[in-house]
């Protein structure tokens, strides 16, 4: 109310200033024509001395106007009403414009927000300089550290500033209170937290005297346990909380950002007290314990010297402690931590920020071409103005002032949109892409595209305002001016070649993706439901292959756990495997060459390349519906038995037995040869991932011995006819009742195999979202141009038709126009495309980056659509009457 | 909307430096409070004639300096019993004169130095 009042005094204050002014120059005037008349001069003559004398009345009142403070945004209050007064005049225009900016400025902002993690920031101090060191393998690419190397490396390493260790995988621990719950805990050296430049929030990191074996037992937690376990309480300090029945101080809480180099999920760190040099030659069959190591480069030191420093020690290490056999297939592996954490998505990423630069890049020339056309038209208006004495500044400030809210208009919009967007990413997408689940609007890239859209906006407004109104412009009746048209062309040529580059890429990944999603698994995954029941103490990321297989604890438990959901009504067969078709991993694969046939020679170490190999129960093929095309499944009594059998895919079988019957034949398996019998053979599934090519497979029976129920460890796989909810709930119940500590996590296979394609779905979703996008704001532009052109030559139109043109001609003379530009933006992008598509090879499947129907495909539809577009504005100019466009 | 004017008028060529004209003002406001016509006339005849006040910058050097705080305005009945704004000078504008008048003196001194010494040394 007060504000109301004060403005309504100030408009009144303004009202009265203005009379006092007219008052005061009026005194003036009749002062000067008072001393004029006492000059002796006659009344009339002296009034108009006193005029001339005063020079402009109506300028000098400006003039002083002009002095109140407040003036500049009177003008500007003004400059925005005529704004809006224009665009409710024209809405076409401003929808246009408004709605082109908002797709632009929340596409980019919504992608950028997810890929700046994945590309340019970093939670890390120097991230540049900390890197990924081991070794590599051909079942595990991700570099490791096996105990032996580590001290060795340590001790005489030159370019690194530091090394730091930390354990391989979580581990689940139980935090034992009234209600105990179970964590995930990473163990780690104390070194890492500074070599990473993190320091705990609360608290501080662990002692060098900590981080020894049968050290005190002390722990870190993360920000989110402190969190939702004790509520921020800063008295967690120094507690004692109980962690797998150990007592363990608790002495510092993690930043809110912080994340494991590895990215593995961990709520507790405890020191990895790693035991002495000489104590891990006792590890590990002499090897040492496997861990992950991660180092800071000397300033100045780049991966590639530090990888030739290193490879010497590499060398030796790989000598004392890797036997002969086995030796070349370790390599030396130094990366950078992005890599480390985002090598597989950075292509990805990549693609999306390019295709999303592009919609940018379409989007300015749109709001360009609109704001020079609507300069085009005004100059007439401009011109007027400018007759009544408007500046040249004051012209300026008007068409700032409307790119100005233009751009405001979209920016507003154009975040909601963002958000919108951001979290339509999460859902369709948040585990396949690292870091999606955390990520957030970014403002510093919402201004960054509000400030391009404004000055896109704002500079091409401008040109029709700086040039000098010509006197024409009053008189002439069609004010167009050819003077933009090439410009305006040229944009229309660029726009059309980058959404036909747009088109092709989306239209190749969504080729790609329903070849992917429609092949022919080899499986049944209707009605397949999985259920992983999580032991605490049991690795689950074991390393290389060097893993021991104690599944003591385990077995009883699934065992029950099996017979218990075999009684649930409607569940038909119960079975066990480590992983699932289409999926793997290296875990659940072995070398071709540990399969030695008796009788034959053994081939030659590491050659012939890799066999999944899965643990499963007799019930496992009928479960996923594999058929058995000869021989037979295992059977529920060699479950019992004291021998081990194998079932090979139809893959393997012909590769290992060219020319031979291979039932009954025997296998001896890895190092220690123990013999596999085998009893039959499967039809191959997809088995390398939903894209990646199939490999051979091998089925080893898990029989009732706790061996065979370590590591990988097992996850129950059952079908059933009813609803997947209800029996989750029933399964679920089942084993709770069994053991109500151990988490279940129940997934149906379709969801499983639909994960897997999160990361085509998304790639391909966002591109064809782009595409379309693009393609929209290039035909818009497209006809904005025809439908100009066309109206820019009505009088020539009605000539032509008045000598004798008929309607068909015209509409050829328009569609001529579209179609020049279209044929060469066409042609522009069709060429880019051929190299640029290039880039997305490793992310198709079933289809090359060239592929010729897709091309056309694409070139065609962009054809279609852009004729359209000019044939709207062409069938206008057609029905000109030629006596109407002739008179004006 | 009011057409805005241009800002260069006709008289505006002739114009004294703006700062220039405020000291003027402000110094001939200091005798006694005058209407803008009066300030006009009597800063013409002080300086006999060679200095003509152009009224496109007189009224908004006035409303400057009064926007500033240095000088009020009022209306009372002029000479001729006639309406007329007449402004005088505030405590603050007599503070800024006094400022004015030393900036002026040593720019005057200033300026006389290095014509003199350029005199000198041709």
């Amino acid at each position: 109310m007060n504000r109301l009042r004060t403005l309504f005094t100030r408009f009144l204050a303004r009202r009265a200033s203005l009379k006092e002014l007219d008052e005061e120059l009026r005194f003036h005037l009749e002062q000067s024509t008072q001393a004029n008349i006492a000059a002796g001069m006659a009344p009339k003559q002296a009034r108009r001395q006193a005029m001339i004398g005063f020079g402009g009345v109506e300028q000098a009142r400006e003039a002083t106007y002009r002095q109140r403070p407040g003036w500049l945004l009177e003008t500007a209050l003004q400059d925005a009403r005529y704004a809006l007064r224009g665009f409710r005049r024209n809405p076409a225009f401003t929808i246009t414009v408004i709605a082109t900016l908002v797709l632009a400025i929340g596409a980019t902002t919504a992608v950028f927000s997810v890929v700046d993690r994945i590309l340019f920031r970093s939670p890390y101090a120097h991230d540049d300089r900390i890197v990924s060191v081991g070794l590599s393998q051909s079942l595990e690419k991700q570099e490791f550290m096996l105990g032996g190397f580590f001290y060795e490396w340590r001790d005489n390493q030159k370019p690194f500033e530091a090394m730091a260790a930390e354990s391989t995988g979580p581990h689940a621990c139980v935090l034992a209170e009234a209600k105990p719950v179970q964590l995930n805990r990473i163990d780690a050296q104390a070194g890492l937290l500074p070599l990473l430049g993190i320091s705990p929030v609360v608290g501080r990191n662990f002692l060098p005297e900590e981080d020894r074996p049968n050290g005190p037992s002390v722990a870190m937690i993360t920000y989110g346990l402190w969190k939702n376990h004790y509520g921020l309480d800063a008295g967690i300090l120094n507690r004692l909380v109980n962690i797998d029945g150990n007592p363990t101080r608790v002495i510092g809480v993690l930043p809110r950002d912080f994340e494991m180099p590895t990215l593995q999920a961990a709520d507790v760190i405890m020191p990895l007290a790693l035991l002495e040099a000489e104590k891990q030659r006792s590890q590990n069959s002499g090897i040492g314990q496997p861990m992950r190591v991660f180092a800071r480069l000397k300033p100045g030191v780049s991966i590639a010297q530090a990888r030739a420093q290193m490879e010497p020690l590499f060398l030796h290490t790989q000598q004392t402690f890797i036997p002969a056999e086995i030796r070349k297939d370790f390599h030396l592996s130094i990366r950078s931590l992005r890599d480390r954490q985002t090598g597989d998505v950075q292509l990805v990423a990549w693609v999306l920020l390019g295709s999303v630069l592009a919609v940018l890049l379409i989007a300015c020339a749109n709001v360009a071409s609109l704001m020079m056309a609507r300069g085009a038209a005004r100059e007439r208006e401009l011109a007027v103005r400018s007759a009544l004495g408007a500046s040249r500044g004051r012209l300026i400030r008007q068409t700032l002032t409307e790119a100005f809210l233009l751009s405001m208009a979209g920016a507003a919009l154009g975040l909601a949109l963002a958000q919108g967007l951001l979290l339509i990413f999460v859902a369709m997408a948040s585990t396949s892409i690292p870091f999606l689940d955390r990520a957030h609007l970014d403002l510093r890239i919402a201004g960054f595209t509000m400030l391009l859209a404004l000055l896109s906006g704002a500079f091409f407004g401008l040109i029709p305002a700086l040039q000098k109104p010509r006197a024409m412009a009053l008189t002439a009746r069609t004010t167009h001016s050819s003077r933009h048209a090439f410009l305006r062309r040229g944009m229309v040529v660029g726009q059309i070649a980058v959404s036909m580059i747009l088109l092709s890429g989306a239209a190749l990944l969504l080729r790609s993706f329903r070849k992917m999603e429609t092949q022919n698994l080899g499986i049944q995954t209707r009605g397949v439901m999985t259920a992983r029941i999580s032991l605490q103490g049991v690795s689950t990321g074991p390393v290389a292959g060097v893993v021991s297989r104690n599944g003591q604890k385990q077995m009883e438990l699934f065992l029950q756990a099996e017979a218990a959901v075999r009684r649930l009504p409607g569940i038909d067969a119960v079975g066990w495997s480590d992983s699932f078709p289409p999926g793997g991993g290296w875990q659940n694969a072995t070398f071709y060459s540990d399969f030695a046939i008796e009788g034959k020679p053994r081939p030659a170490q590491r050659e012939g390349g890799m066999v999944r190999f899965r643990g499963v129960t007799p019930d496992y093929f009928r479960a996923l519906d594999i058929p058995i095309v000869r021989g037979r499944g295992f059977s529920e009594e060699e479950r019992s038995s004291g021998e081990q059998f194998l079932v090979l895919s139809r893959l393997l079988a012909s590769r290992l037995f060219p020319q031979e019957d291979p039932i009954g034949k025997r296998i001896g398996m890895g190092s220690d040869g123990t013999s596999f019998t085998v009893v039959g053979i499967a039809e191959n599934v997809r088995n390398g991932g939903l894209s990646e090519q199939d490999m051979p497979e091998a089925y080893w029976l898990r029989r009732n011995v706790a061996a065979d129920w370590g590591v990988p460890v097992p996850v129950m796989v059952f079908d059933t006819v009813l609803s997947p909810s209800a029996v989750a709930q029933w399964v679920r119940s089942q084993i709770e009742h069994l053991n109500p500590m151990v988490p279940v996590e129940i997934e149906t296979l379709n969801e499983r195999v639909s994960k897997l394609a999160d990361r085509p779905r998304f790639e391909t979703a966002l591109l064809s979202f782009f595409a379309l996008t693009g393609l929209a704001m290039a035909v818009i532009g497209l006809y904005g141009v025809t439908s100009f052109l066309a109206t820019q030559r009505t009088q020539e139109i009605g000539v032509r038709m008045a000598l004798g043109a008929n309607r068909a001609d015209i509409l050829r003379l328009i569609v001529h126009e579209g179609a020049r530009l279209l044929l060469l933006g066409a042609a522009l992008g069709l060429a880019a495309s051929l190299a640029l598509t290039q880039l997305l090879k490793s992310l198709l499947f079933g289809i090359g980056p060239r592929d010729p129907v897709t091309l056309v495909a694409v070139a065609l539809l962009l054809g279609l659509v852009a004729l359209a577009a000019t044939l709207i504005p062409a069938r206008a100019a057609m029905r000109v009457d030629p006596v109407e466009a002739l008179r004006c | 909307m009011p057409p805005p004017a241009k800002s260069t008028g006709p008289t505006e060529s002739n114009d004294l430096l703006q700062g220039t004209l405020d000291l003027l003002i402000l110094k001939t406001l200091a005798l006694e409070p005058m209407h803008g016509w009066g300030v006009a006339q009597r800063i013409q005849q002080t300086s006999k004639d060679v200095l003509q006040i152009g009224q496109g910058s007189l009224y908004p050097a006035l409303h400057r300096l009064e926007y500033r705080g240095w000088i009020q305005s009022e209306w009372s009945s002029s000479e001729n019993n006639r309406r007329a704004k007449f402004y005088s000078l505030t405590v603050a504008g007599r503070k800024q004169l006094t400022a004015e008048l030393k900036q002026w003196d040593r720019m005057a001194a200033a300026i006389a130095l290095v014509l003199g010494s350029a005199e000198a040394a041709s």
